[in-house]
C-alpha cells in the first residue's frame, strides 16, 4: 500500500503543465519516430536527448520515457501498413498485422488491435513495476562494492553475450566500450589518463554526441542502401469509424494481451533480453494456445501476443534501470546516460534520495500509456501520410539533426567530430554484424564498474577470492559463468546431435 | 546497387575490427602499465589498473574474434552509402566558412534538389520543415550559440 501512496505522490509531480506537455511531446515524437522504418527507439532517444537539456531532470526523463514507451506503439504502424517493422520489437507484428491489413482488408482494426494490446501489456508492466521496483531497490541497498562489481559484470556479460548473432562480437564491443569510457579522468583520483595530449579528451568522450553518432548518424549511412526501395503501403482509406473493433475482436485480443504483458514484463526485467525477445517468445507461446484463425494469416491473437509483450517489456525494463542502475538494453543505456547527465544516480538509493523523480517517472509511464493510446488512435487517419515520407527526405533531415544536436550538447565542433567519427564506426560495426547495444551499455556502466571494482580490491587487498566469498556476488559469478558456458555447451550438443536446433519462426 | 554479402572467406576486411581491437588493447595496456600505474602496495589499484585488465580481456576476445571472422561472409560497402558521410563532412567544412545553420540549410537544398533530383516544390517544403525544426528547437528554444563562420563574422564586424 505504501507504494500506491508514493505512486499518488508521483502523479502529483507529473500533473504540472510542463510535465504533462513533456509526456505528450514525448509520446507524439515517439509514435512518429517509431512509425518511420529504420529509425527506432534507440536512435529516437539519442536524437532527442539534446532537446531535453532545456528541461529540469524530471521533465526531461519523463519526456524520454514517454518517447521510448510510445515508440513501441509506433513500431507497429509500419509493420502493419508497410510490412516493415518501424523498430525491431515490431518484427513479429508483421506476421499477422500485414496479412490482416491486406488479405483481410482490415488495416484500421489491425492498428487498433495493436494499440489496445500494447496498452494492456504496458499497463500490466507498469503495475508490476510499481510493486517490484522499490523491492528491488531494497535488495540493492544490501549491495556493497563487491556485489555491485559482479552485478555490473553480469549485466554487461549478459547483454554482450546474448545480443546479436555472435557472443564474441558482443564481448569485443563491451570491452571496447569500457576502454573508451576510461578515457579522460580517473574515476577515483581525478587524474588525467588516456587523453593523448588532447585538451578535449581530458573530459573524456562526451556521451550524447557519441550516442547520436553510433546510433543516429550510422543509421543515416545505412538508410542510403534502402533509399531506392519503394515500400508497398496499404492504400485503403483509414478512418476512425472504420477502425473500430467488434466485441468478438476484443474477446480475441484480451487473453493473449494479458499473457503477453506478463511474459513481456518478466523478460523486460532481465538484462539482455529486451522487447524484441519478449515479442518473439510471446508469439511462440501463443502458438500453444487456441486462436480462432491460424497465426500468420492475420490473426488478432498474433498481433495482440507480440504487441502486448513488447510494451510489457518496455515497462519492465524500468525496474532494474531505476532500482539498480542497470539498463536492460541499448535504449535503457541512453536513458541511464541521460539521467547521469542531469546529475541523477539511478540505483538502490534513487527511491530514497529522489522519490519525486523515481515515482514521477513511474507515474508518467502510466500517463504516457493513456496518451500514447489516445494519440495512436487519433493519428490513424493521418498514418498513410506520415508513412509516405520518403527515406530520401529523411536522410538529410536526420543528418542535420545529428550535426546540430551534437553541436548543441558541447557548444563546440568537437562534439560534431565525435558524432561524425562514431557514426562511421557505428556503420562499419553494423556492416560486420556487431550490435552496438553492448558498446553503449558498457560505455555508460564502465565508470560505475571501475569505481566498485577498485574499491572491492582495496577492501580485499588485491584478493580475487572476495568475489566468491560473499553469497550474492557468488550467485552473480555463477550466473556469469552459466551465461557464457550455456551457449557453448548447447552448440556442441547440437553438433553431436544430442539436441535438435530450434526451428526458426 | 550491390548490397548483398559475398561468400569470400579467409583474410579479408572482416578482420579489421579484431585487428583494430588488438591495437587499441595494446595501446591501453602499454600506457596503463608504463604511464598510469597498475598496482600500489599501499593504495591498491592505480589509474592504469582497470584499463589494463580490460585491455587484456579485449586482447583475448579479439584473438577469438579474429579466428571466427575467417569464416564470416564479407559485407559489401556500397559507394552510395559514403555520400552521406561526404554530406556530413561538407556541412562540417562549410561551417568554418558560412556557419553551421546556413551550411545545414544549403546541404538540405543541394542534397534534395541535385542529388536526389526532387522538384523545387518538394525540396523547398522539406527545407522549410527541417529548418523550422532546427531553428525553432535549437536556435530559438535552446538558444544554442551556433558558429557563424569566417564570412558572417567578417560581415558582422
Amino acid at each position: 500500500m505504501e507504494n500506491l501512496d508514493f505512486l499518488l505522490q508521483g502523479f502529483l509531480v507529473v500533473f504540472t503543465l510542463e510535465n504533462l506537455g513533456a509526456t505528450l511531446l514525448g509520446c507524439v515524437l515517439g509514435l512518429i519516430i517509431g512509425a518511420m522504418p529504420g529509425i527506432g527507439s534507440l536512435a529516437g532517444c539519442a536524437l532527442l536527448l539534446p532537446l531535453t537539456y532545456k528541461f529540469n531532470p524530471t521533465t526531461a526523463i519523463i519526456m524520454l520515457g514517454g518517447l521510448y514507451y510510445s515508440n513501441m506503439f509506433g513500431g507497429a504502424f509500419s509493420a502493419i501498413l508497410l510490412n516493415i517493422p518501424g523498430d525491431t520489437p515490431a518484427i513479429m507484428t508483421t506476421l499477422d498485422g500485414y496479412p490482416m491489413a491486406t488479405a483481410k482488408k482490415r488495416p484500421g482494426q489491425a492498428l487498433l488491435t495493436s494499440n489496445i494490446s500494447s496498452f494492456i501489456g504496458g499497463l500490466l508492466g507498469m503495475i508490476i513495476l510499481t510493486f517490484t521496483g522499490p523491492a528491488l531497490a531494497n535488495v540493492g541497498l544490501k549491495f556493497g562494492p563487491v556485489e555491485m562489481t559482479t552485478l555490473l559484470l553480469f549485466a554487461m556479460t549478459s547483454i554482450g553475450w546474448l545480443v546479436g548473432e555472435n557472443p564474441v562480437k558482443g564481448l569485443i564491443l563491451t570491452l571496447l566500450g569500457m576502454l573508451v569510457a576510461s578515457m579522460g579522468m580517473d574515476t577515483l583520483t581525478g587524474s588525467p589518463r588516456y587523453d593523448f595530449g588532447n585538451i578535449y579528451l581530458l573530459g573524456g568522450v562526451p556521451f550524447t554526441p557519441f550516442v547520436i553518432g553510433i546510433v543516429g548518424f550510422s543509421q543515416v549511412i545505412m538508410l542510403m542502401e534502402q533509399r531506392n526501395i519503394a515500400p508497398k503501403l496499404v492504400t485503403d482509406k483509414l478512418t476512425l469509424r472504420g477502425s473500430m473493433l467488434t466485441r468478438r475482436d476484443f474477446k480475441r485480443l484480451f487473453l493473449p494481451s494479458i499473457r503477453g504483458g506478463l511474459l513481456g514484463t518478466f523478460i523486460g526485467v532481465l538484462p539482455g533480453a529486451g522487447a524484441t525477445a519478449a515479442s518473439i517468445m510471446s508469439y511462440s507461446a501463443q502458438k500453444s494456445f487456441k486462436s480462432e484463425e491460424p497465426l500468420g494469416t492475420g490473426a488478432v491473437e498474433g498481433i495482440a501476443a507480440c504487441e502486448s509483450a513488447n510494451n510489457g517489456a518496455a515497462a519492465g525494463a524500468f525496474a532494474p534501470l531505476l532500482a539498480l542502475g542497470i539498463p536492460g538494453s541499448g535504449t535503457g543505456a541512453v536513458l541511464l546516460g541521460g539521467l547521469m547527465l542531469w546529475g541523477l544516480n539511478p540505483g538502490p538509493l534513487l527511491f530514497k534520495n529522489s522519490p519525486d523523480f523515481a515515482w514521477g517517472l513511474i507515474a508518467s509511464l502510466f500517463i504516457a500509456n493513456i496518451v500514447a493510446l489516445a494519440v495512436s488512435w487519433g493519428v490513424i487517419p493521418f498514418l498513410v501520410k506520415i508513412l509516405s515520407v520518403p527515406t530520401k527526405v529523411l536522410i538529410p533531415a536526420i543528418t542535420v539533426v545529428c550535426i546540430v544536436g551534437s553541436y548543441s550538447t558541447s557548444n563546440s565542433m568537437y562534439g560534431v567530430t565525435i558524432m561524425f567519427v562514431s557514426g562511421i564506426l557505428g556503420y562499419v560495426m553494423q556492416k560486420f554484424k556487431y550490435s552496438y547495444a553492448p558498446l553503449l551499455l558498457a560505455f555508460v556502466l564502465s565508470p560505475m564498474l571501475e569505481s566498485n571494482m577498485r574499491k572491492a580490491f582495496i577492501i580485499s587487498r588485491g584478493k580475487v577470492e572476495i568475489f566468491v566469498e560473499k553469497p550474492i556476488s557468488l550467485a552473480f559469478v555463477i550466473a556469469i559463468v552459466g551465461i557464457m558456458v550455456f551457449p557453448i555447451i548447447r552448440y556442441f550438443l547440437i553438433k553431436k546431435g544430442f539436441i535438435k536446433p530450434k526451428a526458426k519462426i | 546497387m550491390k548490397t548483398a554479402e559475398t561468400r569470400r572467406r579467409g583474410f579479408t576486411v572482416n578482420q579489421a575490427i579484431p585487428v583494430a581491437s588488438v591495437l587499441v588493447a595494446g595501446v591501453f595496456i602499454w600506457l596503463g602499465l608504463s604511464k598510469y600505474g597498475f598496482w600500489h602496495d599501499q593504495q591498491g589499484p592505480m589509474a592504469g589498473f582497470y584499463p589494463t585488465v580490460i585491455g587484456f580481456g579485449l586482447l583475448a576476445m579479439a584473438g577469438l574474434g579474429f579466428i571466427f571472422s575467417l569464416k564470416d561472409s564479407v559485407p559489401v560497402f556500397p559507394k552510395e552509402s559514403w555520400m552521406a558521410v561526404l554530406g556530413g563532412l561538407a556541412i562540417i567544412g562549410a561551417t568554418f566558412l558560412i556557419g553551421l545553420i546556413p551550411s545545414a540549410g544549403l546541404y538540405v537544398i543541394v542534397w534534395l534538389r541535385w542529388y536526389e533530383k526532387f522538384t523545387w516544390k518538394t525540396t523547398l517544403i522539406a527545407f522549410a520543415v527541417i529548418m523550422a525544426i532546427v531553428v525553432g528547437c535549437f536556435v530559438l528554444w535552446l538558444q544554442v550559440p551556433f558558429p557563424r563562420g569566417i564570412v558572417f563574422n567578417a560581415i558582422l564586424k
